[in-house]
């Protein structure tokens, strides 16, 4: 039913205008309910257990390509970054969007199949990329670190934070932001 | 759990008439997520691909040239370009169309901190998935919207879902309106 052949909320229970009201609470029909076959009154319902089963299978085989997914993202960050290099003015305000993007869909690629190493890459370089000013020649470092390590996360297949390689890369890009961002 | 065992008593949800949108810049994941609602039955799925694009189609299909089939329920991401996710719930509760204003929304995020289920809670999400995202999860976050509607508050800094899943005992200073003299409640007829 659309909102024009709808009566508006009605006051029914305590017969507040609402002139002084600091508060209104709205108690609404629940119309996602009749639409999935329920009604107001009836308990919780569920969803066909095959059809659940069904959309994880859909999951399994897109994890199967998570590497192949992950290495296009990372190309593409890197060209985006290739890009940027050059821009000491801070001009490509796009291209720097680009770079955050990029970034973003790495950390989120990584965080929907579980490969919380590449995620944690992702995720910082994302947050560095907010305050990366092109001008400084200590952001690039810190930008070229994070992109370096990706790349050794993904050559190496390494997927937790456990592993040793994983402990020296973190530790190389936290260091690289430590020693680099102190310049700001 | 909801969508596996001890359903005997339970009804079975079909959502073939559920629109759902998707607001989601990231191909792949905008991919994802559609394949799995099909699978769950959705029979129409929307897929926008940032923020302005999203607020567009809720326009075109919840606001006043309003469709037929109007959006029942949007996923959206956190983080996109041309508009985030809270900029889109904060465009989609300040909205005068009860279609919009009430639309029930789940927010998308790699984020497992509380700091961004609290975001999510306080700009107006019904609900938050978190990400990695399983089938299971997905599931069972629609179908908590659908069986736990929490009333809607309005409040001088806040319109939403109400923030108050339980009713537990609090000791602390009162900090809500709680004289009835303050509160209108209104009951959809």
């Amino acid at each position: 039913m659309s909102d024009k052949e709808k009566k508006p909320a009605e006051d029914t229970s305590n017969g507040k205008t609402g002139e002084n009201a600091e508060v209104e609470i709205f108690h609404r029909i629940n119309r996602l309910k009749v639409k999935a076959g329920g009604d107001a009154k009836s308990g919780p319902g569920f969803l066909d257990p095959n059809a659940v089963d069904r959309a994880q299978q859909r999951i399994d085989e897109k994890a199967a390509t998570y590497p192949v997914e992950v290495k296009d993202v990372l190309k593409n960050l890197t060209d985006s970054w290739n890009r940027l290099k050059g821009d000491t003015d801070n001009r490509n305000a796009s291209e720097l969007e680009q770079l955050y993007n990029y970034a973003n869909h790495v950390k989120d690629l990584a965080a929907t199949f579980y490969y919380p190493l590449m995620q944690h890459f992702g995720l910082s370089l994302r947050e560095f990329s907010e305050k990366l000013d092109l001008s400084k020649p200590a952001h690039h470092t810190i930008v070229q670190a994070h992109i370096d390590a990706m790349w050794a996360v993904y050559f190496g297949g390494i997927k937790d934070h456990g592993d040793n390689n994983a402990k020296e890369l973190k530790e190389i890009v936290s260091k690289a932001i430590e020693k680099h961002g102190k310049t700001d | 759990m909801s969508t596996g065992n001890n359903n005997r008593q339970k009804k079975s949800y079909s959502l073939h008439q559920f629109t759902i949108l998707i607001a989601e810049d990231f191909p792949f994941m905008a991919d994802l997520l559609s394949s799995m609602l099909r699978e769950f039955g959705v029979g129409r799925i929307i897929v926008a691909e940032n923020g302005r694009d999203a607020i567009s189609r809720l326009r075109s299909s919840n606001g006043d040239s309003g469709s037929r089939e109007p959006i029942d329920l949007a996923l959206i991401d956190w983080l996109m370009p041309k508009q985030n996710g809270m900029e889109v719930i904060s465009w989609i509760r300040s909205h005068k169309r009860d279609s919009l204003r009430f639309l029930p929304t789940i927010l998308i995020s790699a984020y497992t901190s509380e700091a961004v289920v609290e975001a999510g809670r306080d700009n107006g999400f019904n609900e938050v998935l978190v990400k990695p995202v399983s089938a299971e999860k997905l599931a069972q976050r629609i179908l908590y919207v659908i069986d736990n509607p929490r009333p809607f508050v309005k409040a001088p800094n806040f319109f939403g879902p109400d923030r108050r899943r339980k009713d537990l005992d609090y000791s602390g200073e009162e900090r809500r309106v709680t004289q009835s003299e303050h509160i209108k409640v209104n009951h959809e007829r």
